[in-house]
């Protein structure tokens, strides 16, 4: 009786067990699509800043200044396909070389510097995403339940994408988004 | 681009989720985009502009000092998901999604890029600590997370467990900036008048504080007036007020947009002692917007609006003495309250519509899925929490090596 009991209850919670994993795993796959699809506009934001950075560098020399444009240039393609394979160290050599350039970029015209703007921060904004999507999912394959059942334990963690981002200068005079108050 | 945007609380009641969703919604039309929002409400029949679905009634939960709506249940859930597959959105916003609402039953039933709005600044909530992880499945579907305020974030990250892009709360500018005053109560003219507005019947908006800081502000200032608008029982408020502060008090009553406007333009000093629980304080941006010279407590949100106390004097919270010496102070020196107007102009620019809706805006190209597809409603059967049969391939394991 009490042994039939025990395995009434033992059988309870198998099936709760198995309703959490099939459940959890749902999450994973839709935390899986939310990480690889903020990585994908991360990813075209960056390209895309670093095609505007040798832009600048290639077709407005003067504004940039002569010997900044070379370093303007080997950075950009540095970030688009990084030697060391850090890409995180070659985006933050970019943008500082970005928030450095001269305020307002006098000569570069204004669809090229709103533009730039735009995709800063843009590029801010797709970084702060990708970051929450990385650390939603890593909190869900953290939980105890979810290493001991080992649910998507094969599979690799999706790493935080850590850049200064931070967008003073860059927009100082040509776009109103994403300027004000942070 | 083809927005649905979702209010949890009752659209037929003042409130301020309900005025930034309203007048984000009207930006969007303007600048060209098709916009949905789907909102309880009191009585239908109230519903009345274009683009609004009524998604019910709400039961209302005492919660934080102030009025919580709760919404959820199988009818909901059933206009949600009709109003989702009619809308053929681009992207969802949702605003303040935590608490069981219309907004969580979005989060529930989406598929497809969603953004959320966190309003809320409480950061000591038992409720928020114990109910976070609970509805944290389903907050994992939203792509963007903005808050309106740091403190907002706040809460974001220690009870919900993200982060999110610091969006503020708008206020149309020129609304406010424009117009005439109220008649009988020009600034400057027919004065001293100070402003107050909110509801008088909730004790953290902190009327009786100023109704207190009156008696001594009278003493010096004997032709000081207390205006006082909002909805409220005028007895009990009348009770409050007592014999010798009558003739220096007058009751307006609950304003219309416009009217609020104008009393924001008309008064020479607009108080507000609220005690707690304030996320933002858009009405602080009105009245910047409208060169009314402010002193407000010392909330953190007022403290922010106010830029640290530069744009408006700040006291502390719950000091009818402070507050007194303050209005006092400001009231005798019209050269701080004409500099603290026009700074006022300055600052409320930031927080204008037009350039808010252009950051939101951003938000959502950001989160829309680089292969296309917009938002629709899972299917029933896999409502509430049965994962579907079929296995759908997303790009990351397309990528991944087998």
């Amino acid at each position: 009786m009490t042994s039939e009991a025990l395995l009434f209850v033992l059988g309870g919670l198998l099936v709760l067990l198995l309703a959490w994993a099939v459940w959890t795993l749902t999450r994973l796959r839709r935390l899986e699509a939310r990480v690889a699809s903020a990585w994908t506009t991360l990813d075209t934001q960056l390209q895309r800043r670093a095609g505007l950075a040798e832009e600048l560098a290639r077709e407005y020399p003067a504004t940039v200044g002569e010997d900044r444009a070379d370093y303007l240039a080997a950075f950009a393609v540095d970030a688009r396909a990084p030697a060391d394979g850090d890409r995180e160290l070659a985006e933050n050599l970019l943008g500082r070389e970005l928030r450095d350039l001269p305020p307002g970029l006098p000569g570069v015209p204004a669809s090229v510097r709103t533009d730039l703007a735009g995709t800063t921060t843009r590029v801010s904004l797709a970084r702060r995403f990708y970051n929450d999507a990385v650390r939603d999912i890593r909190a869900l394959r953290r939980r105890r339940l979810t290493r001991i059942l080992r649910l998507h334990a094969s599979r690799p963690l999706p790493r935080f994408f850590d850049i200064d981002d931070r967008l003073d200068g860059v927009t100082a005079s040509s776009d109103g988004a994403g300027q004000r108050r942070r | 681009m083809r927005i649905g945007l979702v209010c949890p609380y009752q659209w037929d009641v003042p409130g301020g989720v309900q005025y930034h969703v309203r007048d984000l919604a009207q930006t969007l039309r303007r600048m060209g985009h098709h916009v949905q929002v789907l909102t309880p409400a009191e009585r239908e029949e109230s519903l009345t502009d274009e683009g609004i679905t009524f998604a019910g009634r709400t039961v209302p939960v005492p919660y934080n000092g102030s009025m919580a709506s709760v919404q959820f249940g199988p009818v909901s859930a059933a206009r949600v998901r009709r109003w989702l597959r009619d809308g053929r959105f681009d992207v969802v916003h949702v605003h303040e999604p935590a608490p069981p609402s219309v907004s969580l039953l979005v989060c529930m039933i989406a598929k497809g890029p969603i953004v959320a709005t966190f309003h809320t600044a409480t950061t000591r909530s038992k409720w928020l600590a114990a109910w976070g992880p609970v509805v944290r499945p389903w907050l994992e579907r939203i792509s963007g997370r903005i808050a309106v305020s740091d403190f907002a974030r706040r809460v974001q990250v220690e009870h919900l467990g993200g982060d999110a892009v610091i969006i503020p709360n708008g206020v149309h500018v020129a609304v406010f900036a424009e117009g005439p005053p109220l008649p009988g109560y020009r600034r400057g003219v027919d004065g001293p008048t100070i402003g107050f507005l909110g509801r008088y019947d909730e004790p953290r908006k902190g009327l009786p504080v100023l109704l207190d800081a009156m008696r001594a502000v009278v003493r010096r200032h004997p032709g000081a007036r207390l205006l006082i608008a909002g909805r409220g029982d005028p007895t009990a408020v009348r009770a409050l007020i007592g014999e010798n502060l009558r003739p220096h008090v007058a009751l307006l009553g609950e304003l219309c947009e416009e009217d609020k406007a104008a009393f924001l333009r008309s008064v020479d000093v607009y108080c507000a002692p609220n005690l707690l629980g304030e996320s933002f304080g858009v009405v602080l941006i009105e009245a910047l917007a409208a060169g009314a010279p402010i002193v407000a407590s010392d909330l953190d949100a007022f403290a922010r609006v106010l830029e640290d106390g530069t744009a408006g004097v700040l006291v502390r919270r719950g000091d009818p003495a402070g507050l007194a010496r303050a209005l006092c102070e400001l009231l005798a020196d019209p050269d701080r309250r004409a500099w603290l107007s026009e700074n006022g102009a300055r600052v409320a620019a930031g927080y204008d519509w037009e350039v808010l809706a252009r950051r939101i805006l951003a938000v959502y190209e950001t989160v829309l899925p680089p292969e296309g597809g917009g938002v629709t409603a899972v299917d029933d059967d896999e409502f509430p929490a049965l994962p579907p049969a079929r296995v759908q391939r997303s790009a990351r394991r397309g990528r991944a090596p087998r």
